[in-house]
């Protein structure tokens, strides 16, 4: 899952780095977050609140180098999830999910989201379709 | 059955007003209606770029306090680029015509009165069309401020007072003697029609000349979603207490535990 995962994501996103941050930037201090850079991490959902004006989420993450720990995670809006496909309880509390994000710029664990796969289920951000992977419509 | 020169003159006189009447409907009728829902217009590949995002603030004809007043913005924002976004403020006028954050914005227009709801905070803005306006001193100043129009052909002509000094979120100052003069219209646009947004911010304290922007929006497929945004402090300030309550302990988070949360996660 992770590779097709990695694989649509940074499709998704790579298109459209710009729209992304400019969307982003419009209801969050964007500064501490890199929107060059994109990063896949991967754990179990502890809290996932889609709400106003910005979501957050905690995950445990595992790795051999920084051992078990629990990481936070912005993302855009609430209407913004719903818009790029996500639907109501998408997300549980112990759920394993990937996450693209764009990362903090301090190198610390944690970042903003910008497309996520859980239980099979891709959401991505920026005017991109969730299934294709691909911006919808004409460009700006 | 014949009737007198006063009856002719009653029949004249009501045939008459019915013609003034049904003249003074299908103009009304001629005149655009701007109820919809809009986003951004996106031109065509190949062909221009559209204009509903992004900001006029390449090279803004700021005066010596209009400056000021930008640095001092800076320093206050700081290096994470506060903005008042993220605690919930309005945008205010014009800035939400500008759709920030991409969201869609609704139009509806009812005989004399045309509402603005953009989907962010629900954000709410009235145009008093014609001669039924709010008397000057009975104006409360707002971040929207009080907008009066009235029809020039098919152009609804707009003049935006009664503004609250504030900054937008890019920094960009306005004083609360800034006006408004807005212009909204139709065109087509390669076969789009496209709801056209152009307005002039006259300034005396901040900017030396006016300030122009224009934005162009096209119909949206689609439904405003339900934006709660200041609520949500209130329900995090019940979690707090739930949580408190389910550990035992004294009932008591404030709202400035709230915020304490918040910065935690920023």
């Amino acid at each position: 899952m992770a590779t097709r995962f990695k694989a649509f994501v940074v499709a998704a996103c790579a298109s459209a780095l710009a729209l992304c941050a400019a969307v982003a930037t419009a209801h969050h201090s964007a500064a501490q977050f890199d929107f060059q850079q994109r990063v896949t991490v991967e754990g179990t959902v502890k809290e996932f609140n889609v709400t106003n004006p910005h979501t957050w989420a905690v995950v445990e993450l595992k790795d051999d180098k920084r051992g078990t720990r629990d990481a936070q995670f912005e993302g855009h809006s609430a209407s913004h999830f719903y818009r790029a496909g996500y639907t109501r309880d998408m997300v549980k509390v112990g759920d394993k999910i990937a996450i693209l994000i764009a990362p903090r710029r301090d190198g610390e664990d944690g970042g903003f989201i910008q497309a996520f796969t859980v239980n099979g289920k891709t959401v991505g951000f920026g005017g991109l379709s969730p299934e294709t992977g691909k911006r919808e419509g004409a460009s700006e | 059955m014949t009737k007198g020169p006063r009856a002719r003159r009653a029949l004249i006189a009501t045939l008459t007003a019915t013609i003034c009447g049904a003249a003074v409907s299908v103009a009304e009728a001629q005149k655009p209606d701007f109820t919809g829902v809009y986003e951004s217009y996106r031109a065509p590949q190949g062909q221009g770029q559209g204009q509903g995002r992004g900001g006029p603030r390449a090279a803004l004809p700021l005066t010596e306090e209009g400056k000021r007043r930008n640095e001092e913005y800076n320093v206050l924002a700081g290096p994470t680029r506060l903005n008042g976004a993220t605690f919930c403020a309005d945008y205010g006028t014009p800035s939400m015509m500008s759709l920030p954050g991409a969201y869609p914005i609704e139009f509806i227009q009812k005989g004399d009165q045309l509402t603005i709801i953009y989907e962010v905070n629900n954000e709410t803005r009235r145009i008093y069309i014609g001669d039924r306006q709010v008397a000057p001193e009975k104006r409360l100043p707002s971040r929207a401020g009080y907008s009066a129009g009235h029809w020039e052909g098919n152009v609804l002509v707009v003049k935006t007072t009664d503004l609250l000094d504030g900054q937008d979120q890019t920094g960009s100052p306005f004083s609360d003697q800034a006006t408004i003069d807005e212009r909204f219209s139709f065109e087509d646009a390669n076969g789009k029609k496209v709801l056209v947004y152009q307005a002039a911010i006259t300034d005396p304290i901040y900017y030396t000349e006016p300030v122009k922007i224009e934005r162009r929006y096209q119909a949206y497929d689609g439904f405003i979603i339900p934006y709660g945004c200041q609520d949500e402090l209130w329900y995090e300030l019940l979690d707090l207490r739930r949580d408190q309550m389910k550990a035992g302990k004294p009932v008591e988070a404030r709202m400035s535990d709230v915020y304490k949360v918040r910065e935690a996660r920023e």
